[in-house]
C-alpha cells in the first residue's frame, strides 16, 4: 500500500497532524472540563472534530489509506506531545480512521463529493462509538441515553468533520499551496486551482 | 486494558489502579507534582461517569439504599457508578505511567525497529514532531499579525474558539509548504523508505522490559480473577 505513497505526502499528514494535535488537545480539556459536570456525554457534541483530519487528508491525497494513516498519525502526534491519555489513543485513532476509510472504499476512491465526506464522518462516529461502547462500559446506562450520545456524535461527526473538513480543505485549496495533490488535479469544475 | 471492560463491579478497576500505583511508586522516578497536575482532569472527569451512571443506569434492581429526591439510588448502581469511575482512574494512570517515563523518539525507533514499522511513516511522524516548536511559534505570529491589523480580540470564549478558523487555514498552508521543503531535503539526501539492516541508533529489548510485561500480566490477572471471585 505505502508503495505508491510518495514521501511529501506522508510528511503532509504528519505536519497536519501536528497542527490538528494542538486543535484536538485544546478540544479535549474543553470536554474534560465540561464532562465532570455533565458527564460523558459532553464529548458528543464536539466528538466530530477529532475526525477532521482524516478527511482533510483523504480529500487532499486520495489515496487508499489516506484516512486511516492520517488519523493514526494524528493520534501518534498527540502522545509524542505528552497527552495524558497515552498509547491507547493511538487505537482509538486507528478505530476511527478506518470508519472513514470504510466509506471512501465504499465509493472505491472515486467520489469526494460533500455527501461522500458527510457520510465519512458518519463513519467515524459510528466506529468510534462501538469502540467507546465497550471500552467506556456505556452498557450500564439506559438505552434511551445511549441512542441519544449515538445520535450527537452521529451529527457531531456529520457537520464538524465532514462540511467542516471540506470547508477547510477548500479554504486551503483557493490558497492556491495545494498545487501538485491530486486535490487540484481533479476534473475542471471540481476543483479551483 | 480490554479485560476491564467486561467487568461492572468497582472491585477490578480498583485493584488495578492501585497496582498500576505500586508499579509507579516503585520502579519510576517521577515528578509527582506534575503527575498530580496531569491527573487533576481525570478526577473531575471520573465524577462526571459517577454521577450519570447513577441518574441514567439501565439496571436499577437490588435494594435501595440511597434516596434524594424522588431519584432512588440501588446497589447495582453504586457499584456500577463506582466501577465506570474507577475505570477511567485505572486507565489514566496506566496512561500517565507511559506518559512520564517514555521518550517519545525512543518510543518511534522502536516501534520501527522492533514492530517493523515502515521507515517512511516512522521517519513522517518524527518530522512533524521536530516541526512542533515551528509551528506553535507560528500559532502565536499569526494570532499577533491577525491583532496589528485589528483583527480578532474576541472577549468571550466560544468566539475565540469559532475564530481558530482563521489561524488554522494559514498554518495549514504553511505547513504544506514545509512538509514538500522537508520531504524533498530528506529525499535529496539519500532517504528512499526502505527498510535497513542496521540504525544508527539501536534499540533492544532487555531483561527489564521482560520483568516489567511480566508484573503487568501479575496486576491484570490479579484484579481479573478478583472480580472474577467477587462475582
Amino acid at each position: 500500500m505505502l508503495k505508491s505513497w510518495k514521501l511529501k505526502e506522508i510528511v503532509l499528514m504528519s505536519l497536519f497532524a501536528v497542527v490538528f494535535g494542538i486543535v484536538y488537545l485544546l478540544f479535549l480539556h474543553v470536554g474534560n472540563i465540561w464532562a465532570g459536570f455533565i458527564g460523558p456525554i459532553a464529548y458528543e457534541w464536539i466528538f466530530g472534530i477529532w475526525f477532521i483530519v482524516s478527511i482533510i487528508c483523504m480529500y487532499i491525497i486520495r489515496k487508499p489509506g489516506a484516512a486511516v494513516v492520517s488519523e493514526t498519525i494524528a493520534a501518534a502526534i498527540e502522545v509524542l506531545l505528552g497527552n495524558a491519555v497515552g498509547p491507547r489513543l493511538i487505537l482509538s485513532g486507528l478505530v476511527q480512521g478506518l470508519g472513514a476509510e470504510a466509506v471512501f472504499a465504499a465509493t472505491r476512491y472515486k467520489r469526494f463529493d460533500l455527501w461522500v465526506l458527510i457520510l465519512a464522518g458518519v463513519g467515524s462516529s459510528v466506529f468510534s462509538f462501538v469502540y467507546g461502547y465497550f471500552l467506556g462500559g456505556f452498557a450500564v446506562y439506559s438505552t434511551g441515553y445511549v441512542a441519544l450520545m449515538l445520535g450527537i456524535r452521529i451529527l457531531s461527526g456529520a457537520l464538524l468533520a465532514g462540511v467542516g473538513g471540506k470547508a477547510v480543505a477548500d479554504g486551503l485549496l483557493a490558497t492556491g499551496s495545494l498545487r501538485g495533490y491530486a486535490i487540484s488535479r481533479s476534473k475542471k469544475g471540481e476543483a479551483r486551482a | 486494558m480490554f479485560a476491564m471492560a467486561f467487568f461492572f463491579d468497582p472491585w477490578t478497576p480498583l485493584v488495578f489502579w492501585v497496582g498500576v500505583l505500586v508499579l509507579q511508586v516503585f520502579f519510576s522516578q517521577i515528578d509527582w507534582k506534575k503527575w498530580l497536575l496531569f491527573m487533576l482532569p481525570f478526577f473531575v472527569t471520573a465524577f462526571g461517569y459517577f454521577w450519570t451512571t447513577l441518574v441514567f443506569a439501565e439496571d436499577q434492581s437490588g435494594p435501595v439504599i440511597w434516596t434524594i429526591g424522588d431519584l432512588q439510588i440501588t446497589e447495582t448502581q453504586l457499584n456500577h457508578a463506582l466501577s465506570l469511575s474507577f475505570r477511567v482512574l485505572a486507565f489514566s494512570s496506566l496512561s500517565l505511567l507511559f506518559a512520564l517515563t517514555t521518550n517519545p523518539v525512543t518510543f518511534i525507533l522502536s516501534l520501527m525497529q522492533q514492530l517493523k514499522l515502515s521507515p517512511k511513516i516512522a521517519y513522517g511522524v518524527m518530522v512533524g514532531y521536530q516541526f512542533l516548536p515551528v509551528l506553535k511559534d507560528e500559532f502565536v505570529q499569526i494570532g499577533q499579525a491577525h491583532r496589528l491589523r485589528g483583527a480578532g480580540g474576541e472577549k468571550n470564549a466560544l468566539q475565540r474558539l469559532l475564530g481558530v478558523r482563521r489561524i488554522l487555514i494559514p498554518m495549514l498552508a504553511g505547513a504544506v509548504r514545509k512538509a514538500e521543503r522537508a520531504a524533498f531535503a530528506m529525499e535529496a539526501r539519500g532517504f528512499t523508505g526502505e527498510q535497513r539492516s542496521s540504525y544508527f541508533q539501536v534499540i533492544s529489548i532487555g531483561k527489564v522490559d521482560v520483568v516489567l510485561i511480566a508484573l503487568f500480566l501479575f496486576v491484570l490477572v490479579l484484579s481479573c480473577t478478583n472480580g472474577l471471585w467477587l462475582s
